[in-house]
């Protein structure tokens, strides 16, 4: 009798050990699912950023190609109307010019 | 007790202790990756905020660029009509000797280049003063200095510098579209007064004066 309860108390003990035995085999578990998550995530946000930094920087580049093109065009304006004075003036200009060359001022 | 209930209060205390071993290890597990998500997002906004200075960078850099291929093209223009109107100059040249300039007939122009070039050349001197007058093959062929001016020349002149000049029509000719070259007799000193000269040596304020006159109103 003594014997059977010993042997049911050593089995009870030996289910409480495998019971402890499977718990730190969750809890490494536990850790390296949480360890892959974060590599999950890591890798996840490398990913991110490679998009992001695409996003952004073809915004920027949009704007300053915007601004350049209003830039041109009145660049373009700017330099008819100077074409245009230029022409009218030309003539005057030649004068100013023959009288400082000629000495005549 | 009983050896039954001594095995469930084992296996009971076994389970808790199981539990508990678990329970902390997820604990630690959700703190660690609530630590990393935090980071993560740390590491993002640092990231998001490098890129956008990139990309404010980047679009200066185009917008700086365009503002001089802006500025390249009005210089671009402005330096076109300033050569159109020195060439432009040039071609007029042919006229003014013909129906003179401003009131200024073309001898009394040459007049006034080998007076200012001759009492550059008094300037210096306290005795008399010997120059020559070159001309181009043209001007001299034309006959726009004669005898009768150089005296007129030579009286003002001396009168004018307060030393008494002589002046001479050299035989030597000069490559020019016009102007003179005046050298003193013994060739010590020369005052080059031809038009592509004067065009170089009036060059820097010849240009503003072109650029105000052809850029008024702009």
């Amino acid at each position: 009798m003594a014997v059977e309860a010993l042997k049911i108390i050593r089995e009870g003990e030996e289910d409480g050990r495998k019971l402890l035995e499977e718990a730190k085999a969750s809890v490494a578990n536990i850790l390296n699912e949480a360890e892959q998550e974060v590599k999950r995530l890591k890798e996840s946000a490398r990913e991110d950023e490679k998009s992001i930094a695409s996003e952004i920087s073809a915004k920027y580049i949009q704007e300053g190609k915007k601004e350049e093109v209003a830039i041109m065009e009145t660049a373009d304006t700017e330099v008819e109307k100077l074409k245009a004075d230029a022409e009218a003036n030309l003539e005057s200009a030649v004068n100013v010019s023959l009288e400082l060359i000629l000495g005549v001022r | 007790m009983g050896a039954k209930e001594m095995v469930e209060k084992i296996k009971s205390e076994a389970n808790e202790a199981s539990e508990k071993i678990k329970s902390e290890a997820r604990e630690n597990a959700k703190q660690e990756l609530g630590r990393s998500i935090k980071e993560l997002e740390e590491e993002k906004k640092r990231f998001v905020e490098a890129e956008e200075r990139k990309g404010v960078e980047e679009k200066e850099r185009i917008v700086r660029a365009a503002r001089q291929k802006a500025r390249k093209l009005r210089w671009t223009v402005e330096e076109e009509m300033i050569e159109k109107t020195l060439d432009a100059t040039l071609k007029r040249i042919t006229s003014v000797k013909s129906e003179g300039f401003k009131g200024n007939s073309y001898p009394n122009i040459l007049g006034g280049l080998i007076k200012d070039s001759t009492i550059s050349i008094a300037a210096g001197s306290s005795a008399d003063v010997e120059v020559e007058v070159i001309l181009s093959e043209e001007d001299a062929a034309a006959s726009y200095i004669d005898k009768a001016m150089l005296k007129n020349l030579t009286d003002e002149i001396s009168n004018d510098s307060g030393v008494n000049v002589r002046l001479s029509l050299s035989d030597e000719r000069m490559k020019s579209a016009g102007g003179v070259i005046v050298r003193r007799k013994d060739g010590e000193i020369e005052v080059n007064n031809t038009l592509e000269q004067r065009m170089a040596r009036l060059s820097t304020s010849l240009r503003e004066e072109i650029m105000k006159t052809l850029f008024t109103g702009t």
